[in-house]
């Protein structure tokens, strides 16, 4: 066998069995099925709200009227509304066929204020239902008696009913389109949830990266480990096989989504799609943003001297990460703006910027273009810096490198 | 360097290693035949680990050569070497048989074969009980003959152990030296660092003595004892001065039962300190030259004895 093969066939070894220890593990299988389940969770609660919601109409609405303003029910603005004596309310209350009802007071209109007289029984456990219900039945009475008011001022009917009538807004896209209320926020949530779900995978992963080598080296197991197959192709194969980790939970939630995406858009009225060429350019971005997280974390754990230790530098450099989904909106306002360029060429946040820009419509390709060859780049140097870290450092047991080790490390030749 | 057309396991020919402005290792030169353990003896410090791990190919020297099985060291001698290193360990939350399986196809074996090579090895031990168990759940040592295993587990022709004996109990020690001795039989060359003096007598065909770096002595057991062989005098009397001041050819005194040994200066024979001790009060009653044993050479050489130069 030669060198190359043998190498090769190490690596492969190394791979393997971190992907398959990974995936293994509880922690690995909860963090990919929490999405999907979680997803579906959602989707059933809202469903359950939207059956409710459709059922959460007013009910008889009791109106006592103590004020000098004549009310006359009207069967076609407030159909639910009962007009009746304070004594004939207290008894409807009392005898539970009744659990409110409103009282206008004699210093109505001069003080707009309207009461509600509640029985205890609809002051305890009040349901999401019953706080709807109590919404559309203000909204009856308070146009009652404001139609009562226009009408005791005189105001012609045919002018009240223009008056009354509810203008209907709608908004279209420049196609036709309907837009929803759901779509306009679903514009600003598919980004950030998308960039979340990747930026978080990349960083997952990438978790697995340092803690594999931190373990290694708290368990004194990676000197054997050298003594077989040397550093670089060591670092190589963990993080092949956590980045095939890495790829199988995004690859889950992907379909999860693809899946799930028909009936949330059916749910909700939204026409949200995912393009293939955003799910691959997606993929390639997360396959970039873990190289480079993940070369950057093979050398903290190579460096720290414990896991705990290790973690801590990690989130130092998860702070950079979210800095693109902190300014989600501006990426929504103007996707060509200096910060977003900024932010998208800048390797440590490019990974978040690259898949913003790319799940908020309309991408800037030459963005896009500019800042996956910069990324290119940059994990190309972040692996050969952090293996000659890795190398020149995961045998130092309980002891800290200095800052001139680290960089004699990166810049020695071989 | 060979013998016949086997090439020598290990060739190390000025070699040297530095970390900052340190010499860690220095101008050092040894070889290793088949079928023999050599002793890497030295103080804390010394560069015997570094030495290894450059014999490994998991460090790499700065000038001179190393040469194992005939070529540079590296990955293709790993199904042939085994490495048991100072701080050594198991993953923890995983089945002991996993991991040996996994060390052994590290070392060359194929996944089916190291599977059934570790379970014979741990049943040889004892431990067919313990194949499920992770390392986390084994005592301390169980956890210990796992690690030897680990280092056999692909028969190597180059055994490399560091402090191979520290920390592990009398029982384990012992079936380690046996383990050890075992590969010597069966033509397996060894390289064992170790601060027991007892352990590299009774172990090792050959010494390799270093401090900062550098070679202080190599040889034979038997050689380097020859070279010191005037070194130690055993004395049998009354009021004999333990205080080496007074008795200028004397390095260092220990008293026995009734008797002192003294370890005589550099420079200084056996007649010198005859004469001495004839000056002072005390009464001899037996005087022998002695061999001093290899504890009393290590401390001698590192302080810089010229006999260390015969061996050197």
């Amino acid at each position: 066998m030669t060198e190359r093969n043998q190498f090769l066939r190490l690596l492969l070894l190394v791979a393997r069995r971190d992907y398959l220890r990974t995936v293994r593990r509880r922690g690995f299988l909860l963090a990919t099925l929490l999405l999907p389940a979680s997803m579906a969770v959602l989707f059933i609660i809202s469903s359950a709200v939207s059956m409710n919601a459709a059922t959460a109409e007013p009910g008889q609405i009791l109106l006592v009227n103590e004020s000098t303003v004549a009310l006359q029910p009207d069967p076609a603005l407030a159909p639910d509304v009962s007009l009746l004596s304070r004594s004939d309310a207290e008894a409807r209350l009392a005898d539970g066929s009744a659990v409110a009802y409103f009282l206008v007071p004699s210093t109505w209109p001069s003080q707009p204020r309207v009461t509600i007289i509640a029985s205890e029984q609809a002051t305890t456990g009040r349901s999401i239902d019953a706080l709807t219900r109590q919404q559309a039945e203000q909204s009856e009475v308070e146009l009652l008696l404001r139609v009562s008011l226009l009408r005791d001022a005189g105001l012609p009917d045919s002018t009240l009913g223009q008056l009354l009538t509810p203008i209907d807004f709608s908004a279209v896209t420049t196609t036709g389109e309907p837009v929803t209320e759901a779509a306009l926020a679903a514009n600003f949530i598919v980004p950030y949830v998308f960039t979340l779900i990747f930026v978080l995978s990349i960083f997952i992963t990438s978790g697995y990266l340092l803690q594999s080598v931190t373990e290694e080296k708290e368990n004194r197991v990676v000197e054997i480990v050298l003594s077989s197959i040397p550093a670089l192709p060591l670092m190589a194969g963990k993080i092949l096989g956590l980045g095939a980790a890495g790829l199988t939970q995004v690859a889950i939630w992907l379909g999860t989504a693809v899946l799930a995406l028909p009936l949330i858009n059916q749910q909700l009225q939204l026409h949200v799609t995912l393009e293939p060429a955003t799910i691959v350019l997606a993929v390639a971005v997360f396959c970039l943003g873990y190289l480079a997280y993940g070369a950057i974390f093979a050398a903290l754990g190579a460096l720290a001297a414990g896991q705990r230790e290790a973690q801590q530098y990690s989130s130092f450099f998860g702070f950079f990460a979210v800095i693109p989904l902190v300014m989600t909106p501006v990426f929504l306002s103007d996707p060509n703006s200096i910060i977003v360029w900024a932010l998208a060429l800048v390797p440590l946040t490019a990974p978040a910027a690259v898949l913003e820009v790319l799940s908020a419509g309309s991408p800037p390709w030459l963005m896009i273009g500019v800042s996956l060859v910069i990324q290119v780049l940059f994990v190309g140097v972040a692996t050969v810096a952090a293996g000659r870290i890795f190398r020149a450092t995961v045998l130092l047991y309980g002891t800290r490198p200095n800052l001139r080790r680290i960089v004699a490390a990166v810049t020695a030749r071989g | 360097m060979s013998i016949g057309d086997a090439p020598l396991p290990v060739a190390v020919n000025q070699v040297w290693k530095q970390f900052g402005s340190t010499d860690v290792v220095a101008d050092l030169s040894f070889d290793l035949q088949a079928g023999e353990i050599l002793g890497f003896l030295g103080p804390n410090g010394a560069g015997k680990t570094t030495t290894m791990r450059m014999l490994l190919d998991i460090i790499r020297p700065d000038r001179g050569e190393i040469t194992v099985f005939g070529g540079p060291p590296g990955v293709r001698h790993q199904s042939r070497t085994g490495y048991l290193p100072e701080d050594r360990g198991l993953y923890r939350d995983v089945p002991i048989i996993e991991t040996l399986t996994y060390f052994g196809a590290l070392r060359g074996l194929s996944t089916h074969d190291a599977h059934q090579r570790a379970q014979e090895l741990l049943g040889e031990v004892g431990l067919e009980d313990a194949l499920t168990k992770k390392a986390g759940e084994l005592s301390r040592g169980m956890h210990q003959k796992a690690q030897l295993i680990a280092t056999i587990i692909n028969e190597p022709d180059l055994l490399i152990v560091d402090e191979p004996f520290q920390g592990l109990d009398p029982v384990n020690a012992t079936m380690l030296k046996n383990l050890l001795v075992a590969q010597r039989e069966r033509g397996a060359a060894v390289v064992m660092s170790t601060h027991d003096m007892e352990d590299a007598q009774v172990l090792c065909d050959r010494i390799l003595l270093i401090d900062k770096g550098r070679r202080v002595l190599y040889g034979t057991v038997d050689d380097v004892r020859r070279a010191f062989s005037d070194g130690a005098v055993e004395v049998v009397g009354r009021d004999l001065p333990l205080d080496v001041e007074k008795l200028p050819s004397a390095s260092h005194a220990t008293s026995y039962d009734g008797s002192v040994r003294y370890l005589l200066a550099d420079g200084s024979s056996a007649q010198d300190l005859f004469r001495e001790l004839g000056d002072s009060s005390a009464q001899v009653e037996r005087f022998a030259v002695e061999a001093p044993n290899l504890a009393e050479i290590f401390v001698r050489a590192v302080a810089g004895d010229a006999r260390a130069e015969r061996v050197a």
